[in-house]
């Protein structure tokens, strides 16, 4: 099974390819950004799942919901009528899961959201937004420098996590 | 032949009518030039001993390889490491002591209280005393002994230790020796009668080359059930999934576990008849058997040592005893936890040692080496967690999923305990 740091090193891999590459570098520089997200969502949702695997009565309904990727519904029905449960899969956000994660695990009390990491990882998105979502009216400006920026800032979200959850700084 | 005390040691009569008979048995150098031998006390545990030089054919026909520690005891093993006959160095040793090499420093104790016929009891430099009696056709050269008297069995263990120290002789020598001076034949018998060791066999002296049960590994089984049962005493069915259980490994070599010696000084005596121990001993050898001919008759899967006794790594074996002594106030999931894992035809042994081997977390580095394959606290804490969780059914197979999530759970509670929630 694949991990975060195989598609780190497979991003890396891609942006190297693109360097040699004269003419068209696109073919190289797009899957390189994906991994670069595709790691972080990898990170992450592992972290969820640590979680998410624990005793449920340790964490509030609407927290489960959020490691699960579940909807919370109230039901108004059979048995459970009255009550709120988990019910279908319902995506969650990468970036809300990382807040949710640093502000339920670590001891870290201050805005970072206006931070470089932030906006990094915010124009990093938004790339990767444009790839996965393409319009003909959206131009995609890629570079080798910028691949390399946004594996960077996909390493440091992931190290971001670590030291305040974990409490460790992981090797890549 | 004149015998005189060194100044440091404390006059005995006793000893020396013991080394005036010891002269008259054995014909030494000292004897035929009629020198003054001189009798020294240890500063530290106070035996006695002579140094001398005795002809390699008469030592040859008076040395016994087999000393034991407990000399009157006649169920007492042999001590020593096995003797590697095979190794270069023996071999250059041999080729030395045939060619008419003299060897110094052979640690004896002078002992007729069995084998009489050779009371020349080796504890240091048995492939020397080996090589000197294999080569006394080709050269029959004075070598030199270091020859101890009276000792008691503490002595006699610190000699074995002392004289070995240097000779990368193994913890698992150390753990045998200090094992049966210390408390007897207990922990030997405890194996013998749960199945780990035949009726008449010891610990091995290397655990890494054997594929048996040693003396660390039958004291850290023994420490973690008890420590299981202590602390599952105190927590309630419902609690028992939102703890980490910190199995513990029995310190091994030359001095004696403190957490072992306490069970001991304890519980000696109940060991062999404490009914709960004895069943999960038997239950956990059921594993290791089943484990070990899954993997050795299955050509699904690597026949690799490893892997053949994967329950005797000692992460596994301490997380599965831990969890034998938790469980025992909670019955149900103590049979599921003595239940073996299922196989299928995708996991042929029950332990899956190679997703075992190949598993990793996000937070562990790149060079860990999977589950199940260290002595470290927190291999053990993921070993005890995947036993708990298995507990908790009966017809549970340990695969990857399952593996996955033990693991997250451990992950995750150490994350909440260090409490930032």
């Amino acid at each position: 099974m694949l991990n975060y740091r195989d598609y780190l090193s497979y991003s890396e891999k891609y942006i190297q390819l693109a360097e040699e590459e004269s003419l068209d570098k696109l073919k190289f520089l797009i899957p390189s950004i994906l991994l670069s997200w595709i790691a972080i969502e990898s990170f992450i949702n592992n972290i969820m799942d640590d979680f998410g695997s624990l005793p449920e009565d340790l964490f509030e309904l609407h927290e489960r919901g959020l490691l699960l990727e579940k909807k919370v519904i109230f039901v108004d029905h059979g048995g459970e009528m009255g009550k709120f449960k988990l019910d279908y899969r319902e995506y969650k956000r990468l970036g809300e899961k990382i807040l949710f994660l640093i502000a339920k695990f670590s001891n870290l009390n201050k805005p970072y959201k206006g931070e470089s990491l932030w906006q990094n990882f915010e124009d990093l998105r938004d790339t990767r937004n444009k790839i996965l979502h393409p319009r003909r009216n959206i131009e995609l400006e890629l570079t080798v420098e910028k691949a390399y920026k946004y594996l960077e800032t996909s390493k440091n979200i992931i190290q971001f996590v670590s030291t305040n959850v974990w409490r460790k700084k992981i090797s890549f | 032949m004149k015998i005189l005390f060194e100044e440091n040691a404390k006059k005995s009569e006793k000893i020396e009518k013991l080394v005036s008979r010891f002269f008259k048995k054995v014909p030494t150098l000292e004897n035929k030039l009629d020198v003054p031998m001189v009798i020294f006390q240890d500063g530290v545990n106070n035996s006695y001993y002579i140094k001398c030089q005795v002809l390699a054919r008469i030592a040859s026909k008076i040395i016994d390889l087999n000393a034991k520690i407990k000399a009157k005891d006649p169920e007492s093993f042999r001590a020593n490491r096995e003797l590697m006959l095979k190794d270069t160095t023996y071999l250059k040793m041999e080729l030395d002591a045939a060619n008419g090499r003299e060897f110094n420093d052979i640690i004896v104790e002078y002992n007729s209280e069995y084998n009489a016929d050779k009371p020349l009891k080796v504890w240091g430099g048995q492939h020397r005393a080996h090589a000197i009696s294999g080569a006394i056709n080709s050269a029959n050269r004075y070598h030199g002994f270091k020859v101890y008297f009276d000792l008691n069995e503490k002595q006699r263990t610190e000699v074995a230790l002392i004289s070995n120290t240097n000779m990368g002789v193994s913890d698992d020598t150390f753990d045998r020796m200090l094992e049966e001076t210390t408390f007897g034949n207990t922990l030997r018998k405890w194996c013998q009668k749960i199945g780990f060791l035949g009726p008449k066999e010891d610990f091995p002296d290397v655990g890494s080359r054997s594929e048996k049960i040693t003396v660390k590994l039958a004291r850290s089984f023994i420490v973690n059930y008890y420590m299981g049962l202590d602390k599952g005493k105190t927590i309630k069915s419902e609690e028992l999934d939102k703890n980490i259980y910190d199995p513990y490994v029995t310190e091994t070599g030359v001095s004696i576990d403190s957490k072992y010696a306490e069970i001991m000084s304890e519980k000696r005596n109940k060991i062999l008849s404490d009914k709960s121990l004895i069943e999960a001993g038997e239950k956990f050898l059921e594993l290791h058997r089943t484990q070990y001919e899954a993997v050795k008759g299955n050509p699904k899967i690597r026949n690799r040592k490893a892997y053949r006794n994967k329950a005797l790594v000692i992460s596994v074996l301490c997380g599965w005893s831990y969890i034998a002594g938790l469980l025992q106030n909670h019955r149900a999931r103590l049979l599921n936890h003595y239940m073996i894992p299922k196989t299928t035809s995708k996991i042929p042994d029950p332990l899956n040692a190679e997703e075992m081997s190949n598993f990793k977390h996000d937070s562990d580095l790149p060079t860990y080496r999977g589950l199940g394959t260290r002595q470290s606290a927190k291999d053990m804490q993921r070993l005890a967690q995947v036993f708990l969780a298995k507990s908790l059914s009966d017809t549970c197979t340990l695969d990857k999923q399952f593996l996955q999530k033990a693991v997250s759970t451990v992950v995750g509670l150490t994350t909440l305990k260090r409490g930032y929630v």
